[in-house]
């Protein structure tokens, strides 16, 4: 099956090791991944500022890079659901609103991907560590996936997996939100790793690498020891070549 | 008081806020019942979003209707023997008020819980004609007591904790007992029962009209709303101009949306329909009833993007489960409308000169939209506020608006992209170390200051499959 | 002048909705979806009397169940357990249906006094009502879900029995229980409809009086009644 992956452009610059693992995953799943290389960033920066006239701009750009794609496929449900709010951005554009909804129907957060179109649930791979789960405010509430993720990671052999307390609940990442209301960004990520602590986990896992940079800065910053890692790495790991 | 409370700047409420222990602690955990009590309910009958969804189109329907509904309302009102006075600006809906306090030469009155009172500021227009207003809901009386504004549009005093509220009712009310909070309890009821008995006229707001048969309803845990509107002779209640349902049949769905996502009960203690005058042979309830029903900038909201905003039904939940909220607290928001609800409306209803920083105060994390028992897209309509800030009031800092400019081109323009994206790490160079920039340039501080933000990855992702591509080829 | 400032103020709703003002031929629609209908759609009497018992629980009230021939021992045993002295009771005509009229003439004659509401009597009733024990009405409707007692004030049941006294007693005959809020709010419409009026005061009263306004610890019995009781009795 041929993908197309829409890497992000947080991933593409700080977060390299994300799209090496989403290829690689999806390659051993059977998958022929290309890159259109005119992608650039979904818009959702300038969107959720308020300067929708210059989001829109990154928007279209988007939609002319991933004009030839069968699938779309994204390491972030944040990004991913920002693409499928295109239709309604556009809607009324007689040129953008048809190009919105074809981009928006064909893409796919990875790990919405894996189970609802690939249809597998165990990916085959290993992971000997103790891991919990920050499920994304965007991945969960405006793109709607909440059971994919934990289908996979359960699946994973000898993984020892711990729900996180108030698991729903922002990290405090938010965008320009991180910088602009600075001090409740980080009140907020401080409750986020006090239960991500409170798992005594080696491992926080997640499907937006934005969040986890916030949690894993804050973490890192007050010297614990917890690792972050983008859901794709867990699942590439130790897996069946 | 008005919509807006205090003087102080943004930023420093917000520091008053997260400085403040207790306050975060009793907010988080109200918060925790809140929600788990919503859940429950929820839970229980099953189907909780065929009922959001029942709320919203019956919200919708009423809305677009609204100038027919109040016509039926005012007209059923009117044949029960009520008066019914429509007021455009919160100052001709005080004027009326004064007008028939100043009429009975009431001395005394007593108000039960009312958002809408506090907004258009009739505490203090009646304490100008001399009328001694007594709040009865608790929570509500213990911050008229201590002067101080609400912070939850449900439960106003969840700021306080109860050796402050010992103190209060100590230096203003002789009070000597217990800081349990039974006994608290009990003094103000035997403290308030005085004041019911003695009151010439009784104010309340109003959660539902129901404008098929005109009656007006009130739904209340502690039993003031139906003690003010049974005891008095003279009744007056407040409506914002939204808050009614076409019939009977939906002001049961709406009722039950409210009572179960503000306090997760099936049903307050008392929900309480008034019905105008009483009737022949009817010894308590008003004599004289006086609807008003208040605009204040409502209409202005109707007919835009915001219009669902009117929809809400002051159930809190979006504020229960903000974090934002549980962080910084009711006052942070310097308005009486807090949380997601309060960012939304606030500056729709006073103007963004004095709001708007409420719009930013959100992570867009969705939690509210998700929780909104009538579906208003809250977070969406914060997104939509951030974009008239920024293109209609041109009021946004020049910095950001440069930035923003400058993302459309990057954006826009692969070769720009891809050749930042090439140039990233070298450019970061000066402020990296160990992989990590932990004292970022410019904006970026905002973040570095208590969080570490990772060196751009020595190979960028589009120049790492480039070259396995190559490899690949040439293998 | 009974309404004032109106057609200038729906003027201005109708221009900001963006057309004229509407005055008539407005129809609710059909809703796409009344979940309020499935709640305990199958139970029958009996089975909603366990869930009124259920939620009794949940809402801090005592409920007792009875029999028509057993009610006088049944209040009795409440207004003992009351410490009951003083009652003040609306004037229903389900009084005698139910005997209640010679209930309360034995319990007068053994010390205790009883007001009957008294549409000639405005002071009194008040006064009564506030220093009573016991505040004793009938149910109108009874809602199983919630717990809840549907009271339909009128001059023979004040607003201020079920409200001022330290205790509330609703006697529920079995046959006026209902699944929900649903089949109360849709009588009274189709009662509206048909051209009665709407009692001047409908009052759903579910429980005693509470508050969490103080550290959201629960307070019961804050202006209202301290203490709930309900009897249910059988007359089927």
């Amino acid at each position: 099956m041929q993908v197309s992956l829409m890497i992000t452009c947080i991933c593409d610059v700080f977060a390299s090791n994300v799209g090496k693992d989403s290829v690689e995953l999806l390659e051993k799943l059977g998958c022929e991944v290309d890159f259109p290389t005119n992608q650039t960033c979904c818009g959702q920066p300038a969107f959720n500022s308020g300067y929708l006239e210059d989001s829109k701009k990154a928007m279209k750009q988007m939609m002319k890079a991933f004009v030839h794609s069968k699938y779309v496929v994204c390491p972030s449900g944040s990004c991913a659901g920002m693409v499928k709010e295109y239709p309604k951005i556009f809607k009324g554009d007689p040129v953008w609103e048809p190009r919105a909804k074809k981009l928006a129907n064909k893409t796919y957060e990875i790990t919405q991907f894996i189970v609802n179109v690939l249809g597998i649930e165990d990916v085959g791979a290993t992971f000997n560590k103790r891991v919990t789960y920050h499920p994304s405010c965007h991945m969960t509430r405006i793109l709607g996936v909440k059971e994919e993720p934990m289908k996979l990671l359960k699946n994973i052999k000898d993984i020892d997996f711990v729900e996180l307390p108030i698991k729903e609940d922002c990290c405090g990442f938010g965008g320009t939100f991180a910088v602009k209301n600075e001090a409740i960004s980080t009140a907020m990520a401080h409750e986020k790793a006090e239960h991500v602590l409170e798992t005594e986990a080696e491992y926080l896992a997640g499907g937006d690498m934005a969040c986890l940079m916030n949690i894993g800065g804050l973490m890192e910053r007050e010297g614990k020891q917890v690792k972050i890692a983008h859901i794709t790495e867990i699942l590439n790991a130790g897996m069946n070549e | 008081m008005s919509i807006k409370i205090g003087n102080e700047k943004y930023d420093e409420r917000v520091e008053e806020g997260l400085d403040n222990d207790f306050m975060r602690q009793a907010v988080s955990s109200a918060q925790g019942r809140f929600r788990s009590g919503k859940q429950k309910q929820a839970d229980e009958l099953g189907n909780w979003e065929d009922w959001r969804t029942l709320g919203s189109e019956i919200r919708t329907h009423t809305l677009e209707n609204l100038d027919y509904y109040l016509q039926i309302l005012s007209d059923n009102v009117e044949k029960r023997g009520g008066k019914v006075f429509f007021a455009q600006t919160a100052e001709e809906a005080n004027e009326y008020i004064q007008n028939v306090v100043k009429e009975k030469e009431a001395k005394k009155v007593v108000k039960a819980k009312s958002m809408v009172t506090e907004e258009i500021g009739l505490n203090d227009a009646l304490a100008d004609i001399g009328s001694e207003v007594v709040e009865t809901d608790l929570g509500e009386w213990i911050l008229q007591l201590d002067e101080d504004p609400p912070s939850h549009i449900v439960t106003p005093a969840l700021h306080k904790n109860k050796e402050q509220i010992q103190e209060t009712f100590h230096n203003k009310r002789g009070y000597e007992g217990s800081d349990t909070p039974e006994d608290l309890g009990l003094f103000a009821r035997e403290q308030l029962r005085k004041d019911f008995l003695s009151a010439d006229v009784g104010i309340t707001g109003c959660n539902f009209a129901v404008a098929e048969s005109g009656a007006i309803t009130f739904v209340t845990n502690e039993g003031n709303a139906r003690l003010a509107t049974s005891l008095p002779d003279t009744q007056i209640s407040v409506m914002g101009m939204e808050r009614l349902v076409p019939t009977w049949e939906e002001l049961d769905v709406l009722v039950s949306l409210l009572t179960r996502a503000a306090v997760g009960q099936k049903l307050t203690s008392y929900v309480t329909s008034i019905t105008g005058t009483r009737l022949a042979g009817e010894t308590d309830g008003p004599e004289e009833y006086h609807l008003v029903i208040v605009d204040n900038g409502r209409s202005k909201i109707l007919g835009t993007e915001f219009q669902s905003a009117l929809h809400c039904i002051r159930c809190a939940a979006c504020i229960n489960v903000c974090p934002v909220y549980r962080h910084v607290g009711g006052h942070a928001y310097g308005s009486i409308y807090p949380g997601p609800i309060g960012a939304v409306l606030t500056p729709l209803l006073d103007g963004y000169e004095d709001h708007k920083e409420l719009p930013y105060a959100s992570s867009l994390c969705g939690a509210c939209t998700e929780a909104c028992p009538v579906k208003i897209p809250l977070h969406e309509q914060l997104i939509r506020h951030r974009e008239i800030i920024a293109d209609e009031e041109k009021d946004t800092p020049i910095p950001e608006k440069a930035l923003m400019k400058g993302f459309a081109k990057w954006a826009s323009t692969p070769t720009a992209y891809k050749m930042s994206a090439a140039m990233a790490r070298t450019a970061m160079k000066p402020w990296s170390k160990d992989e990590k920039i932990e004292n970022g340039p410019g904006p970026m501080k905002g973040w570095t200051n208590s969080r570490n933000f990772p060196a751009p990855s020595e190979t960028s992702f589009r120049s790492w499959f480039k070259h396995r591509k190559k490899e690949e080829e040439v293998k | 002048m009974t309404i004032q400032n109106r057609d200038a103020f729906l003027e201005n709703v109708a221009s900001h909705l963006g057309r004229n003002r509407r005055t008539e031929g407005v129809e609710r629609p059909k809703w796409s979806i009344q979940p309020q209908f499935d709640v305990f759609k199958d139970h029958s009497k009996d089975e909603m009397v366990d869930e009124l018992e259920a939620i009794c629980d949940v809402i801090h009230t005592d409920m007792k169940r009875t029999t028509k021939q057993n009610l006088h021992k049944t209040l009795h045993e409440t207004f003992t357990d009351l410490n009951g002295k003083t009652v003040i009771a609306s004037s229903d005509n389900r009084n005698v249906e139910f005997g209640l009229d010679t209930f309360y003439k034995n319990f007068e004659s053994s010390g205790g006094h009883v007001h009957l509401w008294n549409e000639d009597m405005e002071e009194e009733n008040g006064l009564v009502a506030e220093r009573a024990d016991i505040g004793i009405v009938f149910s109108d409707i009874t809602l199983a879900e919630s717990g809840t007692t549907v009271l339909f004030n009128n001059k023979y049941n004040g607003r201020a029995i079920s409200l001022l006294p330290h205790s509330y007693v609703a006697l529920i005959p079995k046959s006026t229980i209902v699944p929900r809020m649903t089949q109360a709010t849709k009588m009274i419409h189709e009662r509206n409809l048909a051209g009665d009026d709407v009692a001047s005061c409908v009052s759903f009263v579910t429980g005693p009086s509470n508050s969490a306004d103080i550290e959201m610890k629960l307070i019961v019995g804050v202006h209202g009644p301290v203490t709930a009781t309900y009897i249910l009795i059988e007359d089927a």
